[in-house]
């Protein structure tokens, strides 16, 4: 009974854990259900009372609603981020594979290029369509067999060849982790929840957005070219009296006079500003809900008191609903034309909560250069300071303009904005002339590396081509939902029954055991929170007809046992003890496969993969474990067992 | 409930029978892939797939027409799922260079649309795009969002204010829509599902797969020498082996027989017959492990005997398994949706024929060396 006691324990325990697991996607489930009725109403609602309303105008204002709704209740997006995934073939998606086009980029280095070095790149290209081989490397190799030494079209006379094929490995690898980080900030701003991206091997990334199904889009953000712009930052009276209006208008007293403010006179009502900020400090005293109400702007954009800039802090799940507020015709009136708000592309840190708290400045609409002047930049510790730092440097036209620029705005800041986002404001310390910039004040080497990346950006465009591109339609993978979930469930009552008729009370057991199984498959795929796929699916109704095979093995060997004359208590323990190895051996070797079919596939694939190896040790514990608890109870309560 | 209770029928001594079956399925098998060939989808040969619904049924005859003479040679076209369904498909990468005036002539007439005259240049022209300069930015915005939204695939060249280019997307894809788009009118559709594959990848594919095929059969073939003999492992790998072969023959058979059942190797084939090799191993496994049971208790009982009583202990396992196995296929099959059909398909045979070949086959040749070997095994 001891035995029992702790086995029960153990079913319990993970019976509790797989439950515990699968709650927020039943409570997903019932949050979208009930958003979904709720934007119903909404709909038709709106058509009801404004007939004249197209189409588009209901759409946006019912995502408007549908954004407000899921930021409304934290715990929406919380139940989301941990339910059980959906892969792209089941939500619909996107999923394109990107590979940089390494002799573009190559052709567009080299120097004096001539007739023979064409030759070798078509040749190479011809090469690099059919294998893996880096092109450098397939380059190197031509040239060589040519004996043509690389310093003629790369580097400098007197570099050797190795280092040459070096510094081209470090270009190509600079070219593809930039245009990672071009496309990763693209996507962030697209707004896709859950994007994936991945690099594969030395020159492709795997990029997975769930939900989008708008290709032309997607290829302008994935394949577009890259704009690095320097904007200069406005100063903290005129960004904090601009917000200021902004609050009033939000708060319900629109701004006397109606007529479009420009920056100048914005810059002119400083006094009105103070007397406004020392208001909000009195507003300190206030509880949460009042200030909300009041200062409705100021609740989302946090402004620090005590910082002598006017940065706001905006929290992660906050932004896009500030971004709907900045773009309200009501709110641009009050924002002059030639500004602009700007994210930073990284957190600052996270609050209290724990949520990640973005920065948001105001800078000027017209850059005051853009990024093609930069020739090289690279990240580095400061040997004095310990401190990283990035040096940029600039060509000559991009010099000439810098030492203007810097002149002009000492001590100002300058935003580093690539694709709308800023990456860095730094604060201009001197006149710099010469192009040779030094940009201080990153918290770490990581941080040093990415804006040096992000300077590069517009540099060297390395071209990127798409060499694989999938898209489902949402309506597909419904169907797919729906088709899956049908088949499950004939399949489990189908396998159920089989198992009831021909074994009578102990094909039961095994009919229970099968809902465990079920049970903990998908609870482990929640915990680890792998993706479930269309194939996936598949393979757990599959596990749900294999699974039986362990209780068919067991009870067959029960029956053998019995029919030489055995009690029961001796049958089931033999029968358990003599059907183990052949469970283990069978088990294991599919379980091999599982993992070689993982290794090997992409996507919905390793999806099957992996529900197929969970589903191997569900049924085994199910079998050995479950089963066999509640036939040793019968056992011992004297409970007739029909096998 | 009880069936094949204390059975014993002679599987063994008709073992001859069932080696000349299989080697006819092998061998016809064989001559279908070399003489039809198999048919390979999209994941291994690239190209360009496109599943359409309409908002009414379509006639397939219809449609195949209207995509006859749009110069990128033969396209597929079949149904999928339901009459309004359609699948488009052709291996082509890149538009040929003919139908290129065509296209461009297309795209020019849609611009002349937004203001006749309208002055532009031509820069660039790739593959794959075609770039055009205008006269200032607004013009080119204009005519950006004029063809966005008459359904071309166009960008801005660069995000700058000042751009005045745009690049019109050309794939193949693009093209077969633009067309159905303006010879179905009154029918309107939707895309449901879009593959693109380059030839590249497709390329390496065929590589991994056959790696990953051969690869599992080695672990299991590591594997079983280890828990068993080595002659018992090389039975299974033969097994194995066979289904894999007989499976891809069926393939090659059926290919194009079975309306509304698409036979094409893709990946999802490809890990179908990697779960194969997984479950079929488990009959194998399973009566092995009783061989090697039954060969301790009666340790003078020939090979032989001992096979055939293990085969015949186990049929009521391999039947009830094998049959809740096949059940849940067929439910698959006819409910699970067009995505997993060919899926469910393979493996529905694949185990049909695991099933026949753990007893015919990997027992029996097991037998057959080991009594040509003149070997003694033990356990």
């Amino acid at each position: 009974m001891k035995e029992i006691r702790f086995r029960l324990i153990l079913i319990l325990a993970f019976t509790a854990l797989s439950i515990y697991l699968l709650y927020p996607t039943y409570a997903d489930y019932q949050n979208n259900k009930k958003i979904s009725s709720i934007l119903e109403r909404t709909r038709s609602d709106l058509k009801a009372n404004n007939p004249g309303m197209t189409n588009a105008q209901i759409e946006s204002r019912l995502s408007a609603l549908e954004d407000s709704l899921k930021t409304a209740d934290p715990s929406i997006a919380e139940t989301k981020q941990k339910r059980l995934k959906l892969g792209l073939d089941l939500q619909g998606g996107m999923r394109v594979v990107l590979e940089v086009n390494t002799i573009k980029m190559l052709q567009k280095l080299a120097k004096n290029p001539n007739e023979e070095f064409n030759q070798v790149f078509k040749e190479a290209e011809k090469e690099a369509a059919v294998s893996d081989e880096p092109v450098v490397d397939i380059i190197a190799r031509k040239f060589k067999e040519r004996n043509v030494r690389l310093s003629r079209y790369f580097g400098t006379v007197r570099d050797e060849d190795n280092d040459i094929v070096s510094q081209l490995n470090t270009a190509t690898e600079d070219a593809v982790s930039r245009a990672m980080e071009i496309i990763r900030n693209r996507v962030d701003q697209y707004g896709v929840s859950e994007p994936s991206i991945q690099r594969q091997g030395s020159r492709r990334v795997i990029i997975e957005l769930p939900g989008v199904a708008r290709e032309e889009e997607t290829r302008q953000l994935l394949q577009g070219t890259a704009l690095l712009e320097f904007k200069l930052v406005k100063d903290p009276q005129l960004t904090f009296s601009i917000m200021q209006k902004i609050d009033n208008v939000l708060a319900g007293n629109p701004p006397q006079d109606t007529t479009k403010t420009d920056s100048a006179t914005a810059a002119n009502q400083t006094a009105k500003t103070d007397t406004v900020s020392s208001d909000t400090s009195a507003n300190q005293q206030l509880t949460k809900e009042q200030f909300e109400k009041q200062h409705p702007f100021f609740a989302i954009a946090m402004i620090q008191q005590e910082s002598n800039t006017a940065d706001a802090y905006v929290k992660a799940d906050q932004r896009d609903k500030l971004q709907r507020i900045l773009s309200r015709p009501d709110v641009k009136q009050v924002i002059p034309d030639n500004v602009e708000f700007v994210f930073e592309a990284k957190p600052v840190g996270k609050n209290d909560e724990g949520i990640d708290v973005y920065r948001m400045i105001l800078v000027n609409k017209n850059p005051e250069l853009t990024g093609g002047v930069i020739t090289d930049a690279d990240a580095n510790i400061d040997p004095a300071t310990s401190s990283p730092i990035v040096n940029m440097a600039m060509n000559s036209e991009g010099s000439t303009d810098w030492a203007r620029i810097t002149g002009a705005n000492k001590d100002k800041r300058i935003a580093i904005i690539l694709d709308g986002v800023s990456y860095s404001s730094p604060v201009v310390k001197n006149r710099i002339t010469g192009g040779r910039s030094q940009i201080e004040g990153m918290a770490n080497l990581e941080e040093a590396k990415l804006l040096a990346i992000v300077l590069k950006a517009g540099a060297l465009p390395a071209p990127v081509d798409i060499i694989e591109e999938r898209t489902v339609g949402p309506s597909l993978g419904q169907d797919s939902i729906k088709d899956g979930f049908t088949s499950g469930i004939i399949g489990f009552f189908l396998t159920a029954t089989f198992m009831i008729v021909y074994y009578r009370r102990s094909g039961s057991i095994a009919a229970v055991s099968l809902i465990f199984t079920v049970l903990f498959i998908l609870g482990i795929l929640a915990g680890f929170s792998a993706t479930l796929t269309l194939p996936g699916i598949a393979g757990i109704i599959l596990t749900i007809a294999m699974a039986v095979d362990s209780n068919v093995l067991i009870y067959e060997r029960i029956r053998e046992e019995l029919a030489v004359g055995k009690t029961m208590k001796a049958s089931v323990d033999s029968g358990f003890s003599r059907a183990l190895s052949a469970i283990i051996d069978s088990n294991l070797t599919t379980f091999f496969s599982g993992i070689i079919l993982y290794q090997f596939g992409s996507g919905p694939v390793q999806g099957f993969a992996l529900t197929l190896m969970i589903g191997i040790v569900a049924s085994m514990f199910s079998a050995l474990v479950i089963c066999r608890v509640i036939l040793n109870y019968m056992v011992a309560a004297g409970i007739k067992i029909t096998v | 409930m009880r069936i094949f209770q204390n059975i014993n029928y002679d599987f063994l001594g008709k073992r001859k029978i069932f080696y000349f079956i299989s080697g006819a399925l092998i061998l016809l098998g064989l001559l279908n892939i070399v003489f039809r060939g198999l048919k390979f989808g999209i994941d291994f040969n690239g190209g360009s797939e496109i599943i359409l619904e309409f908002q009414k049924p379509v006639e397939l005859g219809y449609v195949r027409n209207n995509l006859q003479n749009i110069g990128i040679g033969n396209i597929e076209v079949k149904t999928y799922g339901a009459d309004n369904r359609i699948l488009l498909r052709t291996e082509l990468q890149n538009v040929p260079r003919s139908v290129y005036p065509r296209i461009i002539s297309s795209i020019e007439n849609e611009i002349n649309n937004v203001q006749s005259g309208i002055a532009k240049k031509l820069v660039d022209s790739s593959f794959t795009s075609v770039t055009y300069e205008f006269n200032n930015p607004e013009t080119t915005n204009l005519v950006l969002n004029y063809l966005s939204n008459t359904g071309y695939q166009t960008g801005k060249v660069s995000e700058e204010p000042t751009n005045r280019q745009i690049e019109v997307n050309i794939g193949v894809s693009s093209w077969i829509k633009e067309n159905l788009k303006v010879t179905m009118k009154d029918n309107p559709f939707k895309v449901i599902k879009e593959d693109k594959v380059g030839p590249k990848v497709g390329n390496e594919l065929k590589e991994q797969a056959v790696i990953a095929v051969f690869l599992s059969l080695v672990v299991i073939l590591v594997y079983l020498a280890f828990r068993f003999k080595f002659v018992f492992s090389l039975g299974a790998v033969a097994a194995l082996f066979h289904n894999v072969l007989i499976t891809l023959g069926i393939f090659s058979i059926l290919y194009g027989v079975i309306p509304g059942l698409n036979l094409e190797i893709d990946l999802t084939i490809v890990a179908a017959l990697l779960t194969l090799v997984g479950y079929t191993i488990n009959d194998t496994v399973v009566i092995f492990d009783r061989v090697r049971e039954n060969m301790k208790i009666h340790k003078t009982l020939p090979l032989f005997e001992v096979i055939n009583k293990s085969v015949n202990q186990n049929m009521s396992r391999t039947i009830l398994t094998g049959g809740t196995t096949l059940m849940a296929l067929l439910v698959l099959i006819f409910l699970g949706g067009e995505v997993l059909r060919a899926f469910s398909f393979t493996l529905f045979f694949g185990i049909l024929i695991g099933t026949y070949s753990s007893i015919f086959v990997a027992s029996a040749l097991v037998l057959d060396y080991v009594s040509k070997s003149k070997k003694k095994i033990q356990f």
